[in-house]
């Protein structure tokens, strides 16, 4: 593992990570340590509850830990679960938003992002309002709005959990392309076992507040449920996950 | 201490919809404030509080002009009020140590009738020679709390995954209030605002017969203004003039809650977070 945190190609490093969101309060995070390279896809997995998503605040600055030491790059984007986007702007101007906030000139917000609105498959709904848009939809706008701020890392916290199959399917899909033509560092939260496999270059299972193991995904993509290796790589996590 | 007013606009499912279909609209527009008179009229009529009624001579622009008078003091109140609840909210509401310290005092100040502080004001203004000025101030304390209290229970439901998403891009301080925080709080605003004027016609009554609260007071101490109309009328005997301004103002806040309200609370739709 030591090795694994000190390797120069490492964007992401938790080293000893704790966190506790009060004194004494119970703990939200135990002794985690693990590493991302760049242009990975790592899952985080596990039970609901185990602390997955406070290691992606972490990662993303949300929250700060409590003890050990974390390394990260400074652009970092996010997508979040419920999409968030905001209700009063339409897709076109919540890609934007980041962007004219942190002062980009006007020209090149509105270039990058159409051309971020494009990569989603979004590219003729520039002026919808997120409440006319789908749970799929939605998301696209969200990845895009994160896309757009070029980010050396893009997390996702558990971004399809809302979604029907179909469109869970068709999602996981773009993100592997975007994945490709981007060579973002993607960090994902997952409760799907599945999905994780289906997605990941590793996969981060942890339960109660701290890492369980760590297992790399080994499978060509494109990766179909239905194949044998894909089934043995997920009944290897399951075990873990259950015993 | 949570009175009733804060308990209320803490809840995310505030009473108030745009009418939408054709029936809605008409019974808003026109049976409904009808209604009102029609029912008023009756009362006033059964119980005998106005014996005849004759309006063929009666000044309606004068009535007109009233109402028009009131209405340009309830705006510069509201405004006003307005001006100060939206940094009051976000002082409050800034952290939880502010929260724990002013919001007790702010739901002491506004549980006390605005009214116990009327003859105060007005010695003040008279001081000044500005008695319009204790009329827009007595309103806008009036105004002011319900405001403040809705956008607050606005500011304490904005998802924290909105919080974050500011935080992740970056969108700090006055940006964040700008494009984050006032976006979220505009129904909240647009539904005090509505329970402000309320309270604000309310009020109108009181605070335009300024003679009453000054020593040794006459008539001609009042503001012109519907209030003072409706008053001075009934004191007067004048019933018709009485009813007729009661119609007057019905006719005029029907308007603005069909005109304005209406229309800014279907706008507000807009804003709210799924």
């Amino acid at each position: 593992m030591q090795n694994d945190l000190d390797s120069n190609n490492n964007v992401i490093v938790f080293d000893a990570v704790s966190k506790v969101y009060q004194p004494g309060s119970e703990i939200a995070l135990h002794d985690v340590s693990f590493a991302v390279r760049e242009g990975e896809f790592v899952c985080l997995i596990g039970p609901s509850g185990c602390g997955k998503t406070t290691a992606l605040k972490i990662i993303a600055g949300i929250e700060k830990e409590s003890s050990g030491v974390v390394v990260r790059p400074e652009k970092i984007s996010m997508v979040f679960q419920s999409g968030a986007l905001l209700p009063w702007l339409t897709a076109l101007q919540n890609v934007a938003l980041g962007l004219r906030i942190n002062h980009v000139p006007e020209h090149i917000v509105q270039k990058e992002s159409l051309k971020h609105l494009e990569m989603v498959k979004l590219h003729d709904l520039v002026n919808k309002y997120p409440r006319e848009l789908s749970g799929g939809q939605r998301q696209r706008v969200g990845i895009a709005r994160a896309l757009a701020m070029n980010p050396s890392v893009l997390l996702l916290d558990e971004p399809f959990s809302a979604l029907d199959p179909k469109t869970t399917e068709e999602l996981h899909q773009d993100l592997i392309t975007i994945w490709k033509e981007t060579k973002k560092t993607i960090v994902m939260v997952s409760h799907l076992i599945e999905e994780a496999v289906s997605l990941g270059d590793r996969v981060v299972l942890m339960n109660n507040f701290s890492i369980k193991k760590i297992f790399s995904i080994a499978l060509s993509r494109p990766r179909r449920e239905n194949e044998v290796e894909f089934s043995r790589e997920v009944s290897q996590i399951r075990r873990s996950f259950f015993s | 201490m949570a009175t009733k007013k804060h308990i209320y606009h803490h809840g995310r499912g505030i009473g108030f919809s745009y009418p939408l279909s054709l029936q809605q609209r008409i019974y808003s527009m026109f049976i409904a404030p009808l209604a009102i008179l029609i029912i008023l009229l009756l009362l006033l009529r059964v119980l005998a509080i106005v014996p005849s009624l004759s309006f063929h001579a009666l000044p309606l622009s004068y009535l007109w002009k009233a109402l028009g008078a009131t209405f340009v003091r309830l705006v510069v109140a509201y405004f006003f009020a307005l001006f100060v609840s939206i940094p009051l909210a976000l002082l409050i509401t800034k952290s939880t140590f502010a929260e724990h310290l002013l919001l007790p005092v702010f739901d002491i100040i506004q549980s006390i009738p605005v009214l116990a502080f009327f003859p105060l004001i007005i010695l003040f203004f008279i001081h000044y020679h500005f008695l319009n000025g204790a009329a827009i101030f007595i309103i806008f304390l009036s105004m002011l709390w319900n405001i403040v209290f809705s956008i607050v229970g606005g500011l304490k439901v904005i998802p924290n995954d909105i919080k974050w998403v500011a935080h992740v891009f970056n969108i700090r301080g006055f940006a964040f209030v700008r494009e984050v925080l006032i976006p979220a709080v505009v129904p909240y605003i647009i539904t005090g605002s509505l329970l402000a004027w309320a309270q604000g016609w309310n009020i109108i009554i009181v605070a335009e017969v300024l003679h009453t609260y000054i020593p040794g007071g006459s008539a001609d101490q009042d503001l012109f203004g519907i209030g003072s109309v409706l008053v001075n009328a009934i004191a007067r005997g004048e019933h018709s003039m009485f009813v007729a301004a009661i119609v007057v103002m019905v006719l005029g806040i029907a308007f603005l809650n069909l005109f304005v309200w209406q229309k800014l609370l279907h706008y507000a739709e807009r804003f709210r977070f799924e």
